[in-house]
């Protein structure tokens, strides 16, 4: 059931990290050997507006740009895409695609009959867990909810590792990095919180890991077949 | 014949969403003295924003909108910016043209309304950020002055773009470290309402959105001179929490901070200006 | 005929239909200028509104519509303090529910550039009198009309005037076809700076005591911004931030919907102009000259002298750039053999337009985009007999 590449849809809110959780999911990938990109889409950056951000993983070189508008994967970050269609989708999944998977980041199940029904038909697994608690139990902060979301996306891949998925953090918080105006702000203001950026990285680790974990355990559980086949080089 | 454009068929009354029905049966339309007390128990002008939560300037949005004297002949012309986000929910006819370009459409417009509508009160206000009134607006803006227009113009000053991610404009502080200006910017914040005065103006006001009485004070005086005097400038405090790191509920703290500096109170009212408020104040207006 | 009614306009002109003015009313002949005909067609227009800038060569146009102000016929005007702010003080009055009329040229028209796609975009039958002029740089005050190839996806319609008369004709009618409800779109009459606006001809007009009809504004697709109509909650234009996918699905469909607008005004402009093309000469001959504005009348004038040369040939004057007239075109140069396409700018953005219309229709075709002329320099009918005798055998063949 591999295929060659997948697509992966972030709906979230403004504030929340997705943009950068797209960058990072995309770094990882790239450090194991596959093609990957990875691009956000934003208007005006507003704390709690919609904000959507998309990756691209594969062992093809990968063309498309621009929105998924055929998901493998939609991982919501915040209820609110749900309940107050803060999406630019509707429903959420519009066009997910075939034995797909939806992961929310809910404490209550945000789905009707008609979305269960529909995704069934589909053989898509939904996953609905507060990761926001989970990111404040582990990291102390909701700012790691981003985290928690990373590690339950590649637990469910399975084929991205955990230094990899390392990579991909150091690579964003170290280094010197630009993507927009608003997210270098936050940027400012998450440092704040924590004393040294080691501890920072060192806590949203913990948070991916414990996530990732728990979400490998729960594929095996519902028997999520494997995404893409294991990556075999990217340098050409 | 204006307020007419709120009535709902009645026969349409039944599918109708209750906001569109709340503006017929309770707004608080055809009363000069509606304001800030209407914010209770009235429909607002304004249903909804996609700003950040906690933003100022959707604050300083509503005072205004309860503040009009007569919203129901009022024309609004904004500009690209974040302020531009919540004007899709504004029930009036407004307008959003191009970048800087707000005065000059106020002006056509306006001209037209005298011209078509002699015996009408059209009351023409533009409402932009501080990039688009002094930055690349400032000859369009001085222009409306200079050519005595009977517009207000307001001026929500977060002292940055905020909307494009936070770049330094003309209206930031001396030393300010914004985007595009990594060593803080270099020279003063452009004395906008100091400019209007000297430009032409009848009334030049700054201050913050703190207090919602004053603000809305300060809207009407603006209001009042246009309409019977000339071109009218209130410049409003309206923080950028985002970009300044502050937390949604840190706005009004901010804003009462700056009331006793960079926004402490100015006041500048003409000769005709001030008649024309003692008038309305004997009216009962003010 | 009878004019439409017993009604006047504010300024004491009888009201009349645009048929009535353009095509029955008795005319008197005068001489004058294209500056000095811009004021005669405004006067008839019951106009509400104009805003004027200087620039050469249209500065002469502007302040006679100014005097027309003065004189109590175009209901309000000012001086603008540049070209971008007069054409946004002009979408104001526009969509205020305004008639009005403004001009520019050259390196005006490209400072005002922003302007012209919202027109279109926000649906403001604003006619816009473009007085064409070289652009910078070097600096050119002489009639060179690069700029029009700027203009052309602007979403405006572009028609061009050969000489006098035509631009008093053209004036009138666009208003007429701008404001049509399901047109509705910004209209620039474009003419050559100096060869027509200040050069002294005659013309034939009508008397001046009639005029249109007043514009309604309420006809209009979208409401004017005046509080008097509904809906009461009326953004121009709707600023959509809420998502990305509704952004562009507007964007396309207000895209798609201008253009197809543009087109819908074919059968209006060809009754007007009475032909989106004007063909003259020897209607069977085997070269076509095929051109606009001032380019029509030197090709003309090189038609006679070629005739007289034995040479047969016939001048294609295009009056419609947008929307541009595939249809008219063709069955004016069906079966010709040689086309030559005479144009004041260095690009020959009429000669692409002509290749694009004519792609594989006219396949034995030659299409010679010569002679050009440019930075103003005028094109004697010589260079372009010159041309046709380098290019085709003596005959006619």
């Amino acid at each position: 059931m591999a295929k060659d590449s997948i697509t992966i849809r972030m709906p979230a809110l403004g504030g929340q990290g997705a943009v950068t959780a797209a960058h990072i999911a995309a770094t990882a990938a790239d450090t194991v050997g596959y093609y990957a990109i990875s691009n956000p889409f934003f208007g005006a950056e507003k704390r709690m507006a919609p904000s959507e951000s998309y990756t691209r993983i594969g062992v093809v070189p990968i063309y498309d740009r621009g929105e998924v508008v055929y998901p493998d994967i939609v991982m919501i970050y915040h209820p609110q895409v749900i309940t107050m269609g803060k999406s630019y989708t509707m429903p959420f999944y519009a066009g997910i695609k075939e034995n797909g998977l939806v992961i929310i980041n809910s404490e209550f199940d945000l789905l009707s009959e008609a979305d269960k029904k529909h995704l069934d038909a589909l053989n898509v697994k939904v996953l609905t867990k507060d990761f926001t608690k989970f990111a404040v139990e582990i990291a102390g902060t909701e700012l790691a909810t981003n985290m928690a979301m990373l590690g339950a996306l590649f637990g469910a891949i399975g084929t991205v590792s955990k230094p990899a998925i390392e990579e991909g953090i150091k690579d964003r918080f170290l280094k010197k990095y630009t993507a927009s105006g608003g997210t270098a702000t936050l940027d400012s203001v998450i440092e704040k919180k924590f004393k040294k950026k080691q501890d920072l990285i060192a806590k949203n680790l913990e948070t991916a890991s414990a996530a990732y974990d728990l979400v490998a355990n729960w594929a095996k559980e519902v028997d999520l077949q494997a995404f893409l086949p294991e990556a075999t080089g990217n340098m050409d | 014949m204006s307020l007419d454009i709120y009535k709902i068929n009645k026969e349409f009354r039944d599918i109708m969403p209750q906001d569109i029905l709340d503006l017929e049966d309770n707004a608080s339309w055809g009363d000069p003295n509606r304001g800030i007390h209407d914010l209770q128990e009235k429909k607002e002008l304004i249903e909804e924003h996609s700003l950040c939560a906690g933003c100022p300037e959707a604050a300083a949005l509503r005072y205004i909108l309860a503040a009009f004297p007569k919203p129901e002949d009022t024309i609004v012309v904004n500009s690209t910016g974040c302020t531009s986000l919540m004007f899709p929910h504004i029930a009036l006819h407004t307008v959003h043209s191009l970048f800087g370009n707000q005065n000059a459409v106020a002006t056509g417009i306006k001209r037209v309304l005298d011209w078509r509508f002699p015996d009408k009160v059209k009351d023409v206000v533009v409402l932009a950020g501080d990039g688009a009134t002094i930055d690349i607006g400032l000859d369009y803006t001085l222009q409306s002055f200079f050519r005595q227009e009977n517009i207000t113009t307001i001026c929500f000053d977060n002292e940055v773009y905020a909307n494009t991610g936070g770049q330094e404009s003309g209206s930031t502080p001396l030393g300010q470290v914004f985007k595009m200006a990594p060593k803080g910017k270099v020279f003063e914040k452009v004395p906008m309402w100091e400019l209007a005065v000297t430009s032409g103006c009848h009334y030049s006001a700054k201050l913050t959105v703190s207090a919602p009485k004053k603000v809305a004070k300060v809207i009407k005086e603006a209001i009042y001179i246009a309409r019977h005097v000339g071109p009218t400038y209130v410049q409003l405090y309206t923080p950028c929490i985002l970009e300044i790191g502050l937390d949604a509920h840190e706005g009004l703290g901010e804003m009462k901070e700056q009331d006793k500096d960079r926004f402490a109170d100015f006041r500048f009212v003409s000769e005709d200006g001030q008649a024309l408020l003692d008038q309305k104040k004997e009216e009962g207006l003010l | 005929m009878k004019t439409q009614n017993e009604e006047t306009n504010w300024s004491g002109q009888k009201i009349v239909s645009a048929d009535y003015m353009l095509f029955e009313a008795p005319r008197t002949k005068h001489f004058m200028t294209g500056s000095e005909v811009v004021k005669e067609a405004i006067k008839r227009c019951t106009v509400d509104a104009s805003v004027s800038y200087p620039i050469t060569p249209q500065s002469e146009a502007a302040h006679l519509i100014g005097e027309l102000w003065a004189e109590g016929y175009v209901g309000t005007y000012f001086r603008g303090e540049n070209e971008f702010g007069v054409m946004s003080e002009v979408a104001g009055c526009a969509m205020a529910g305004a008639r009005v009329v403004t001009t520019t040229s050259g390196p005006g028209t490209l400072r005002a550039m922003e302007n012209f796609p919202m027109w279109s975009g926000t649906r403001i039958p604003v006619q816009l009198i473009l007085m064409a002029r070289g652009i910078n740089s070097p600096l050119t005050i002489q009639p060179d009309n690069l700029e029009v190839t700027f203009m052309l996806e602007t979403g405006c319609m572009i028609w061009y005037a050969e000489n006098v008369q035509e631009l008093f004709d053209m004036t009138i009618a666009g208003f007429i076809v701008a404001e049509q409800p399901d047109v509705h779109v910004p209209i620039v009459t474009v003419c050559d700076g100096f060869f027509v606006s200040h050069n002294r001809e005659s013309v034939m007009l009508p008397a001046d005591d009639i005029a249109l009809p007043r514009y309604d504004s309420y006809k209009a697709p979208l409401p004017p911004i005046d509080a008097e109509m509904p809906p009461g909650r009326f953004l121009r234009d709707p600023f959509v931030m809420k998502s990305n996918y509704i952004s562009y699905a507007t964007h396309a469909s207000w895209q798609w919907e201008i253009r197809s607008a543009v087109a819908r005004s074919v059968p209006y402009a060809k009754h007007y102009l009475q032909g989106l093309v004007h063909t003259t000469g020897d209607l069977d001959a085997n070269i076509a000259l095929v051109t606009c504005g001032t380019a029509s009348m030197q090709a003309k004038e090189a038609q006679r002298e070629l005739g007289k040369m034995g040479i047969k040939s016939k001048v294609v004057k295009i009056r419609s750039i947008r929307p541009f007239p595939d249809a008219e075109l063709l069955a004016a140069v069906e079966g010709v053999e040689h086309v030559f396409v005479p144009e004041f700018n260095v690009v020959g953005w009429l000669e692409k337009e002509v290749r694009t219309s004519l792609y594989n229709k006219c396949t034995s075709t030659n299409i010679i985009g010569r002679p050009r002329v440019a930075g103003g320099m005028t094109m004697p009918a010589e260079a372009i007999i010159k041309e046709v005798l380098e290019n085709v055998n003596k005959g006619g063949n």
